[in-house]
């Protein structure tokens, strides 16, 4: 019977608590597979949903199993200047990102330079003052919103059609909660870069919703 | 974007108002702005609505990972270090 596990750090339900970094690290290094089992039980799902985001359904699986034998091979070298979680995540980014340019050639990998409004001018004045002013959503909260399959489809293909980077920004930012220092790190952008790709996302996302929400 | 923000503004700044990442000044602005343009609070209300919708959204959370996953990567992985190590 193991000894029972202070209130504050028990773990959710099923899912062993992580040792810290500095315990954990030693035993990755030294090859220790249950140590292995940890790590890739705590952080495979979350670098499934980077990859995901960045790469697509269809390659994050591989790119999510490309990127452990990455970070297995690159931790003797890890400096320790961000969390292990933060570190493999970013190598989880660079991963997916190499796959992505070696699929598609010509896709590009976001769009913050595009001199592309976040609303169309063609809705204000000329004294940049609104022309036609956003209409009121028959639905008021996100389980109104979501309720409708209809619209969750049109959500799921705006998310689609974004920019991987802009995808990727969104994905950990809105529907994760992570924080946008950690975000920029893993992603290898600036704060600032990192804060239009959100934006722009974010703006397409409510286009798609207001779409639906106004016909 | 001088210190009173146009609707033009109010679209391009939305995020980073809700997120507090704006310079006290310029939140200022924004927030006189919304007081007497309802245009722009129903634009920034939708996309609070909008991030709080994402938050919600079924694919938010990462995929739950398996037993049968972490043994097959795991497997991958010591397949895969040891011939260079
Ligand atoms: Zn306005």
């Amino acid at each position: 019977m193991p000894a029972a596990i202070p209130a504050t750090r028990r773990p959710e339900l099923s899912k062993p608590p992580l040792p810290a970094d500095a315990e954990l690290i030693p035993k990755l290094l030294a090859g220790d597979e249950t140590a292995y089992a940890q790590v890739v039980r705590a952080y495979h799902g979350l670098m499934i949903h980077l990859a995901r985001a960045i790469v697509g359904e269809a390659f994050a699986d591989e790119v999510a199993q490309e990127a452990w034998v990455a970070v297995l091979r690159a931790l003797p070298r890890f400096e320790r200047r961000s969390s292990l979680k933060t570190w493999i995540l970013r190598i989880v980014s660079n991963t997916a990102k190499s796959r992505l340019r070696h699929e598609s050639r010509s896709v590009s990998l976001d769009d913050t330079m595009s001199e592309q409004p976040i609303v169309d001018p063609a809705r204000f004045k000329s004294n940049a003052h609104w022309a036609s002013p956003p209409a009121m959503w028959h639905a008021d909260t996100p389980d109104a919103l979501l309720a409708s399959s209809q619209l969750r489809s049109c959500i799921d293909a705006a998310l689609r059609a974004l920019p991987p980077m802009q995808r990727a920004v969104v994905s950990l930012r809105d529907m994760q909660g992570m924080d946008m220092e950690t975000i920029c790190k893993v992603l290898e952008v600036s704060e600032s870069n990192g804060r239009v790709l959100l934006h722009r996302a974010r703006s397409r996302i409510q286009q798609a919703i207001e779409e639906h929400e106004t016909r | 974007m001088s210190f009173m923000p146009n609707c033009q503004d109010v679209t391009k700044h939305s995020s980073d108002y809700l997120d507090r990442s704006l310079s006290r000044w310029k939140r200022l602005g924004m927030w006189f702005h919304m007081m007497m343009c309802v245009d722009c609070r129903r634009y920034v209300s939708q996309l609070q609505l909008t991030i709080a919708t994402l938050k919600k959204h079924p694919k938010a959370n990462p995929p739950p990972v398996s037993n049968e996953q972490v043994d097959n990567v795991v497997k991958h992985v010591c397949q895969n270090l040891k011939p260079d190590d």
